[in-house]
């Protein structure tokens, strides 16, 4: 009940959000320099389909008539067409989205589950020798461009020890079904799974070890400890527990900076995802899958971010309305 | 520069990371700014066979189009660090100066500003900098504008909260009163003694700047006119099999850069927060001794706990300081005992000794604790018998305690039926959920808790049901000794009085043993036989409570009785007592009290007083104890003092 009721006020509350972000994506459209309508369209559209956009945005109507058009565009799910299939933008974008989710989850879940067991085991002995070595460690590798650790990657893996295929999500001759399939699915992810996980196991790490060590200071610990619970229960029931409140916060501020990630880890690895589709479309000057890109990511992330608020408040009884 | 940016400046240093971190980054940019006079060929120059491997002459190597890698890293480092300062300031400019409105103005201004704050921290930065870019074509210059207006709210929510805290400091308050206009106490007193997290932010804000300036670059949206460690990358992805070190040296060039701000910035956060390295921590295992030889069953009559010349040692960076200084004293079975202080004074320290829960910088360095006459802490170690420790054997069986309950001392995830249903679980494994729970019904009706509050998380208690749960929660295994820390501060007159007295009742009815450790003179009154007040790490005077109260013996008792305020008595003017440094007072030569007591004579700075008995299980360790103790309490504290001057 406590939890439903946080839900449809958080849900509430993205409403605005949603709108501001429609709201920057139509200011830069009409800020940029150029043509709107070659903007929507695309460069090189033919003259009717031009015609038919214009109408649509009502672009010879007053600004604010042009907005309340636009909304209504998008509130249909209608992203315009990429200039350069002619399919609808949101089609394209929706083929894309299992093989990002797939990626970037995978990723996430090695990522943040190694991250809060390695910062937890370092929050054990704050400042010993190995502790300072693994926070610089961590600190390193999420200073790594994640797009040049795929590189070396691949010039390590692929194409001097030529163990592991360097780029697409299946291959060309391989099977299409069975086991034999997700095998050749498996292998193809190995090195971009890599790559995307290990610049945010440097943020699990030094989060987890922030927040465990923070926990571990409290009161209630004390308590536990002076109970006589052992010191594996102590951390786990107590300090972790109460560690992972935070833990889930930041996870849910800084899924945009994971998304950005993933998408230039598609980009090196060819990985048939949104992100592969945005460089496409940047080389290809494809403005309308750009922008709808934008907007998905966009709504990706806030819906994301509801969902992190959610389990935030089933992991703590203290948040209520 | 101000000197405590100077002390945190020799504190990044000190520590390795910080030191390396801070040179690589000075030689990063002393390199970009020599670039034009390093006598490297033009970055742009095509003059070289393509496609060379690093060599003498060309250390990285050249390019697809025959260019000096070595040249065009180092040039990209201009690059780099333009964006990083660039988007940084810019950032900061705007961040600090928003939340500074907002959080010095408050009410709509900072409800709509921090509205925006949250919004911008749920747009997935990267995207609209790409977006930007992609419209409004590649320029340096638009990333780092670009750059700003998106991180900006880091800044500024940083600034929001530290405007809050400053400005109700003094001297915004005077500078306010003194006429002086909104913007101008902004600009001089609040933003310049807001910045220094601002700063420390600043150079991760700058790693990921150049972060996204790569980035942008390796998706094709760099600047075309300039050499950016991003697009070399982009251009070695094609020529990855034929020429890798083209890709290489700009990919090292950007982790050495983003890796040294990042850790500088960690460095700096840590210097100016030392206590983030060091906090928490699993306990830390100690040297540990076996049970002494001859250790006879205890007797009826046998004290529930001896403690003798107990001391413990903080370890503080180089500094050690004895919070607890040679203590001792004996708590007869169903016995209670109060101990006073000030805080500081060592009297908590004196509790987690004798239940073992010290931070892992604290150590006791000699003493013995003996509890129903078997040894569980010998020569500061404590007792391990048969590969357990004693003290682990009486956890909350024999012993429990008490803590301040307003402080988090229960798990706020969990309910309190649930805690000490673990807790009672953890000592009877073989004990059955109806058992358990009707244990803790009785408990709960014992201290009047309602039932119906029973699964209530604690942060649904009032702060008084909150300490009875605490209570509750020490009881559920029927222990033989209690000991309760500050266990009604911060509640209200009312409920402490309450608590006091439901804690009193309990022990009559079931025979506990009591040390209450506060810093209230009255509360203790209250409940306990026995008194002992400590002072920096002393037991200075310990007496039954009428005596301690009607003749009072040492002069730091006579003060903190005087700064008792009565409810019945006349109305009359406190004492108060000067600020203590606990850990100089420890180490002078004399009387701890000395500098503060307004009886001391030269004896007393010479040399320390010995523990004077008095009779009936008083002590005092005042060279004019017995003086004191012939005063009540209500004489002018002087005097006796003075009379033994004139006598001698």
């Amino acid at each position: 009940m406590r939890l439903l009721r946080y839900f449809l006020f958080r849900l509430l509350q993205m409403f605005p959000i949603a709108l501001f972000i429609v709201v920057i994506n139509f200011a830069l459209i009409h800020l940029a320099p150029g043509d709107v309508s070659i903007l929507l369209a695309g460069e090189g559209a033919d003259p009717e389909y031009m015609q038919s956009i214009r109408e649509s945005y009502g672009l010879d109507r007053p600004l604010h008539e042009q907005l309340g058009a636009y909304l209504g565009q998008i509130l249909q799910g209608d992203l315009g067409l990429s200039f350069r299939t002619r399919e609808p933008v949101i089609d394209i974008i929706a083929e894309r989205i299992p093989a990002t989710l797939l990626l970037a989850g995978t990723a996430l879940v090695l990522a943040s589950i190694a991250g809060v067991a390695i910062g937890a085991v370092m929050a054990r002995r704050p400042g010993s020798a190995l502790d300072t070595a693994v926070t610089t460690l961590s600190i390193s590798l999420f200073s790594i461009p994640v797009f040049w650790l795929g590189l070396m990657l691949i010039l390590l893996f692929a194409v001097t020890l030529r163990w592991l295929p360097s780029s697409g999500m299946v291959s060309i001759a391989g099977p299409r079904e069975g086991l034999g399939f997700v095998l050749d699915v498996v292998r193809h992810m190995i090195l971009p799974v890599t790559a995307l996980a290990a610049v945010w196991l440097g943020q699990y790490v030094r989060l987890s070890r922030a927040s465990v060590s923070e926990t571990l200071a409290e009161p209630y610990v004390t308590t536990a400890r002076a109970i006589g619970f052992p010191e594996r229960r102590v951390m786990t029931r107590f300090a972790l527990r109460n560690a992972m409140l935070p833990i889930v916060t930041v996870l849910g501020l800084e899924l945009g900076l994971l998304l950005s990630g993933a998408v230039l880890t598609e980009t090196v690895f060819s990985w048939p995802g949104l992100g592969r589709l945005i460089y496409e479309a940047i080389l290809s000057r494809d403005t309308p899958v750009i922008m709808g890109a934008f907007l998905i990511m966009s709504f990706t992330v806030m819906l994301a971010a509801l969902l992190t608020d959610l389990l935030y408040a089933a992991l703590d009884p203290r948040v209520r309305l | 520069m101000t000197p405590t940016a100077a002390k945190t400046l020799r504190a990044t240093v000190a520590s390795v990371p910080g030191a390396l971190s801070l040179a690589v980054f000075l030689v990063i940019c002393a390199t970009a700014l020599a670039a034009p006079i390093l006598g490297l060929p033009d970055p742009a120059d095509m003059a070289f066979a393509l496609y060379q491997p690093p060599s003498a002459e060309h250390w990285l190597g050249t390019d697809n189009f025959g260019r000096d890698i070595l040249s065009r890293v180092v040039w990209g480092a201009q690059v780099a660090l333009t964006v990083a300062v660039g988007a940084a300031l810019l950032s900061i400019l705007i961040g600090s100066a928003l939340g500074a409105i907002a959080g010095y103005f408050g009410g709509w201004v900072d409800g709509l500003l921090s509205r925006v704050f949250d919004i911008f921290l749920l747009i997935p930065t990267f995207f609209l900098i790409l977006l930007i870019v992609a419209l409004f074509g590649a320029s340096l210059p638009l990333t780092i504008v670009a750059i700003a207006l998106t991180t900006w709210p880091r800044s500024a929510r940083l600034m929001r909260s530290q405007v809050l805290t400053l400005k109700s400091r003094v001297y915004v308050q005077a500078a306010l009163a003194a006429g002086a206009p909104h913007w101008w106490v902004i600009v001089r007193h609040v933003i310049p003694n807001g910045i220094a997290p601002i700063i420390t932010d600043g150079t991760i804000l700058m790693g990921m700047a150049i972060l996204t300036e790569a980035g942008l670059s390796f998706l094709g949206l760099g600047d075309q006119n300039l050499v950016s460690w991003g697009s070399m990358i982009f251009e070695g992805q094609r020529h990855l099999r034929l020429a890798p070190w083209m890709s290489i040296a700009p990919g090292v060039a950007l982790l050495l850069l983003v890796a040294s701000l990042n850790l500088l910035g960690d460095s700096i956060n840590f210097a100016m927060n030392p206590q983030l390295r060091t906090r928490g921590g699993a306990p830390k295992r100690r040297a540990t001794t076996a049970p002494p030889a001859g250790e006879t069953a205890p007797a009826a009559d046998t004290p529930i706990l001896e403690v003798d010349d107990l001391r413990l040692v903080y370890h503080a960076g180089a500094r050690r300081i004895a919070a607890v200084d040679g203590v001792s004293f004996t708590l007869p079975r169903g016995g209670s005992l109060g101990i006073v202080g000030e805080s500081g004074c060592g009297k908590s320290s004196l509790g987690s000794a004798l239940l073992q829960t010290m931070p892992n910088n604290a150590e006791l360095t000699s003493g013995t604790i003996r509890f129903d006459g078997r040894a569980i802490v010998l020569g500061g170690k404590p007792v391990v018998e048969n590969g357990r420790s004693r003290i682990d054997a009486l956890r909350w069986t024999r012993m429990a305690t008490i803590f301040q309950s307003a402080m988090n001392a229960l798990n706020p995830v969990t309910t309190v039926r649930r805690q000490m249903m673990d807790a009672l679980r953890l000592h009877k494994p073989g004990i059955s959920r109806e058992e358990a729970t009707a244990r803790i019904a009785e408990v709960f009706a014992m201290i009047g808790i309602p039932a119906s509050r029973m699964n209530a998380y604690p942060h649904q208690l009032s702060g008084g049901m909150r300490q009875r749960a605490m209570i509750a929660l020490s009881l559920i295994l029927e222990p033989e000794l209690v000991i309760a820390d500050e266990p009604t501060t911060a509640l209200d007159m009312l409920i402490q009085d309450q608590i006091l007295g439901e804690i009193a009742d309990l022990r009559e009815r079931l025979n506990l043993s009591l040390i209450l450790v506060s810093h209230d003179m009255g509360a203790v009154a209250e409940s306990c036989d026995v008194v002992a007040v400590m002072y920096a790490g002393r037991i200075v005077e310990i007496a039954p409570t009428q005596r301690i109260f009607g003749n009072p013996a040492h002069p730091y008792t006579r003060t903190l009785i005087g700064a008792l305020p009565s409810l019945t008595g006349p109305l009359e003017e406190l004492e108060s007592l000067p600020a203590t440094d606990t850990a100089a007072a420890a180490a002078a030569t004399g009387c701890r009290f000395a500098h503060a007591c307004p009886a001391a004579t030269d004896l007393c700075r010479r040399a320390a007083p010995p523990a004077v008995p008095l009779g009936a299980g008083h002590v005092s360790e005042c060279h004019y104890a017995e003086d004191f103790a012939a005063e009540p309490s209500s004489e002018p504290h002087a005097a006796p003092a003075a009379a033994k001057e004139a006598r001698a």
